[in-house]
């Protein structure tokens, strides 16, 4: 029952969403047509702030609702607009409570993008010598590895960035294995998620 | 974790050492090689012009990786996006569902319009300011297409050394940085020592206008929210000579055409 109230609000978000873009754009059209360019452009720019808001739900509905044994904090579901800003498109997602949570993030247009390509260009920089940070394959994609070891509990957790075209995806839990993080990492459709957001 | 980035960057410095010495020793081996073939050439009494080569032959300078030189070419069409089309694209993209072409399509749209901004205050800026004629050539508006990013129009009036810029940078970062000066106490004007900036008015907007001995004047304008107007003026003799030269824009006119209040 719950999924099904789930489903409708979801689906009325983005209904509504949609009908801001549709308006937007026609907006733009008209003030383009009477030679309000300022107005245009300002009306193009909320156009675009509306489709990254309805593609980062897209997204969010493509991520797994659990990692491992962690749910999913539907609450804190996030999709953030930074067109115009530089920053692109920023979904997140977390799962679990207090010492033990996880998170997905898929960042489009992320500065940190072409940092983390340098990385994975250059084998010798990309792993290091103690086993903390390794280059890996996820789903066919050269992605970056790093194991966290929390310092107070002694519990070893992971992130896995990987990036996709102008597209970042990061995976990380506090409390797990390397192998089950990689299994995470594999069941996310990452491919199908890289056409939504480019 | 230091120490390894630091094994790692004397590793990449010790290879690029290593690699260009070798560089040096092939080049020390081929000037050695042609001394010797001149040398030889000149005891056989051949004659050591070389025939003009051929597109193809290596060390011809201006040649593409496969030999061949271009030679002929339109270059690329400058022409800004269509704005009414790609509207229309990013509308049918959208009913169809395909999310990121419509964002595409829309980006393209806004490019078009803030070129066609651009354009449009190139065209209000004045043909000529203090006796310095427009340079056509050096026109430039550089957008990104991402709204906020920012959007920069130039124009560069000359005459022999002396030069006259105005750079308008719309959604721009060094907005920040000039409003700070107008703002904080802690830049305020000083008596003592050589002044070499200070803030000023500009048709009844705030400005800071500089002074360095090698750049000359530069008279930063912001306007409205996210809008900044600089003037640079080189060779000029003195800081009314430049006020006056940058009073003859339309400053107005600009602000009203990027929407600023």
């Amino acid at each position: 029952m719950r999924n099904i109230f789930t489903i409708i609000a979801f689906a009325y978000a983005i209904t509504s969403f949609g009908q801001d873009f549709n308006a937007h754009v026609a907006e733009a059209k008209s003030s383009y047509s009477s030679g309000d360019l300022e107005n245009t452009r300002f009306k193009l720019e909320r156009a675009l702030q509306e489709l990254d808001i309805i593609i980062g739900k897209e997204i969010l509905k493509q991520l797994p609702t659990q990692l491992g044994s962690l749910k999913f904090n539907e609450a804190d579901d996030n999709v953030t607009s930074g067109s115009g800003m530089g920053t692109g498109l920023f979904v997140h997602r977390s799962y679990g409570v207090e010492m033990n949570t996880g998170r997905i993030d898929v960042i489009n247009n992320s500065p940190l993008i072409a940092s983390l390509n340098a990385m994975l260009s250059i084998p010798f920089v990309g792993n290091s010598g103690d086993g903390t940070q390794k280059v890996i394959k996820v789903q066919g994609y050269k992605a970056v590895m790093n194991k966290n070891a929390n310092e107070q509990t002694g519990k070893v957790g992971y992130t896995i960035q990987i990036p996709v075209n102008n597209t970042l995806y990061t995976v990380e839990m506090d409390e797990t294995s390397e192998s089950e993080i990689q299994s995470i990492a594999n069941s996310i459709p990452i491919a199908k998620i890289t056409q939504m957001a480019n | 974790m230091r120490v390894k980035y630091l094994t790692a960057i004397v590793m990449i410095c010790t290879l690029s050492i290593s690699s260009s010495s070798g560089q040096i020793l092939n080049k020390l081996k081929q000037k050695a090689s042609q001394q010797m073939d001149k040398a030889l050439d000149k005891t056989l009494g051949i004659d050591d012009k070389t025939p003009p080569g051929n597109p193809g032959d290596p060390g011809n300078g201006g040649n593409n990786g496969s030999g061949t030189n271009n030679t002929t070419g339109g270059g690329l069409v400058t022409t800004p996006p269509d704005v009414q089309a790609n509207i229309a694209d990013a509308q049918s993209s959208y009913r169809s569902g395909s999310y990121g072409e419509a964002r595409y399509a829309v980006q393209q749209a806004m490019l078009g319009v803030e070129m066609e901004i651009g354009n449009n205050i190139l065209k209000s800026l004045p043909e000529s300011i203090a006796g310095l004629g427009k340079d056509a050539s050096a026109d430039r508006v550089t957008s990104t297409g991402f709204g906020w990013v920012g959007l920069t129009i130039q124009r560069e009036y000359r005459n022999g050394n002396k030069e006259f810029q105005v750079m308008v940078a719309n959604n721009s970062m060094m907005m920040s940085s000039v409003n700070m000066y107008l703002s904080s106490g802690g830049y305020s004007q000083t008596t003592g020592g050589e002044q070499n900036w200070k803030q000023t008015k500009l048709k009844g907007h705030r400005a800071i206008i500089e002074y360095d001995e090698s750049r000359g004047y530069k008279l930063s304008v912001p306007i409205g929210q996210s809008s900044l107007v600089v003037y640079e003026g080189v060779n000029f003799a003195t800081e009314a000579e430049m006020m006056s030269a940058a009073e003859t824009v339309d400053i107005d006119g600009i602000k009203k055409m990027l929407g600023e209040q």
